[in-house]
């Protein structure tokens, strides 16, 4: 179905600090281009694959032999592939601490030995990310307001006393009025939301980003969601970051959904290749 | 209810969709394919992941006039975005609603290739248990 792919190839899940430092764990490490890493690393693959780290100069590739894209319309399989891939993830970070995470369905042409190039050309870059992003994980933010927007405003307490006066026709343009007037304090509201929560927990942490709403489809906020944000932060800060949001979500109109910790996926960077 | 710790519960499942299908390591080089720069994964795929995932906790943007909460609500069954040229529709989607089963490892699957293209022709129908595994064959890898 796609006519991607290479005769060899190896599919990438992440990136790993294969040098000891770093690690959370014990346990033997991959060393200067060794392929075997941390003997508890053993996790299952996307399809049944067995995924192992292909290391260079302290720095380590998680792979598993795949010449081209996992590629299917059967969104069953698709899920469990995206899940596999987590767990893959989730299994590194538990072996080498925290991992750079690639994006699904990213394949290097070659073989063991290409990955190895590849890590070699990158290992500046891939260095100095595994060490900013040492014991760190993201955090997902997600704040919610309940119930009917029902603002005390005087433009709109007018309008709607004109639309109850008012004939249709005039009525229906108020109405559009009304409805625009509405839509600008509300989203007024959310960014004052937003910014709050932005700034109660700037202080908590390494790096934030916003988080689009819809994320695959990327479309606008609808809803009662006001907003996400991506949090970069130590692990020991969690009860901190979760302090402030009990102190948001005292307000019994605010309801927010924290999770984590991920791999640093909404942080993680683009990079060149060794071709 | 107390939020101070996160969690990575059946509340994530949609985040974890997202991440690795949307955020992630990137890079730019001939050697290298990757979901982002080929028609991997069909939009309309791509939207059925989102709509089942996100759509009640995200507030995909819907029909005028849709009150998204409600209709997510109803049922279980969260609302497709309406989108343009004839793409999948619910009804073509609630077959396929898996549940997330952190704990049941990944399981290999037999039966079709990795070419979904017939796949794609039996999704409305397929009425089978979605957990039931045919024997497994590791790489299911129509390459010669």
């Amino acid at each position: 179905m796609t006519e991607v792919g290479f005769a060899e190839g190896r599919y990438l899940y992440c990136v790993v600090d294969a040098s000891g430092p770093g690690a959370e764990r014990d346990g033997e490490r991959a060393d200067r281009e060794g392929v075997d890493a941390a003997r508890e690393f053993s996790p299952e693959g996307i399809e049944g694959g067995e995924p192992y780290v292909v290391g260079s100069d302290g720095v380590g590739a998680v792979v598993q032999p795949r010449g081209e894209p996992f590629d299917s319309d059967d969104l069953r399989r698709v899920k469990r592939w995206l899940l596999a891939h987590q767990r893959v993830v989730d299994a590194a970070g538990q072996a080498f601490g925290t991992p750079l995470p690639f994006r699904f369905d990213t394949i290097h042409e070659g073989d063991d030995d290409a990955v190895r190039e590849w890590l070699r050309s990158e290992r500046d870059a891939l260095r100095a990310n595994l060490d900013a992003f040492a014991g760190k994980w993201e955090y997902r933010v997600t704040l919610t307001v309940d119930g009917e927007f029902d603002p005390d405003d005087e433009e709109l307490s007018d309008l709607r006393a004109r639309i109850d006066a008012a004939g249709e026709g005039e009525a229906f343009l108020l109405e559009k009025q009304y409805e625009r007037r509405l839509t600008d304090l509300e989203r007024e509201r959310d960014d004052r939301l937003a910014a709050d929560l932005r700034e109660r927990l700037a202080p908590l942490v390494a790096d934030v980003e916003p988080v689009e709403s819809g994320g695959v489809l990327d479309e606008g906020p609808a809803g009662n969601r006001v907003t996400g944000l991506a949090l970069l932060a130590q692990r020991e800060q969690e009860s901190a970051i979760g302090s402030e949001l009990d102190e948001v979500v005292a307000d019994p109109d605010l309801d927010v959904e924290f999770t984590g910790p991920w791999p640093p996926y909404s942080f993680a960077p683009e990079l060149g290749g060794s071709g | 209810m107390s939020e101070t710790r996160p969690t990575r519960s059946r509340d994530g499942l949609a985040e974890t969709l997202e991440l690795v299908l949307d955020k992630g390591l990137v890079i730019n080089a001939d050697v290298v394919v990757s979901v982002g720069d080929t028609e991997l994964l069909s939009v309309e795929l791509r939207a059925a992941l989102a709509s089942f995932e996100t759509a009640a906790e995200y507030g995909l943007r819907f029909p005028a006039g849709t009150d998204t909460d409600r209709v997510a609500a109803a049922a279980d069954v969260p609302p497709v975005r309406d989108r343009p040229e004839g793409q999948t529709r619910l009804s073509d989607l609630e077959d396929l609603r898996i549940e997330d089963d952190p704990d049941a490892g990944v399981r290999s699957e037999g039966g079709d290739p990795d070419d979904g293209d017939e796949a794609a022709d039996q999704e409305a129908t397929d009425e089978t248990d979605p957990d039931a595994e045919p024997e497994g064959v590791p790489e299911a890898d129509d390459q010669d």
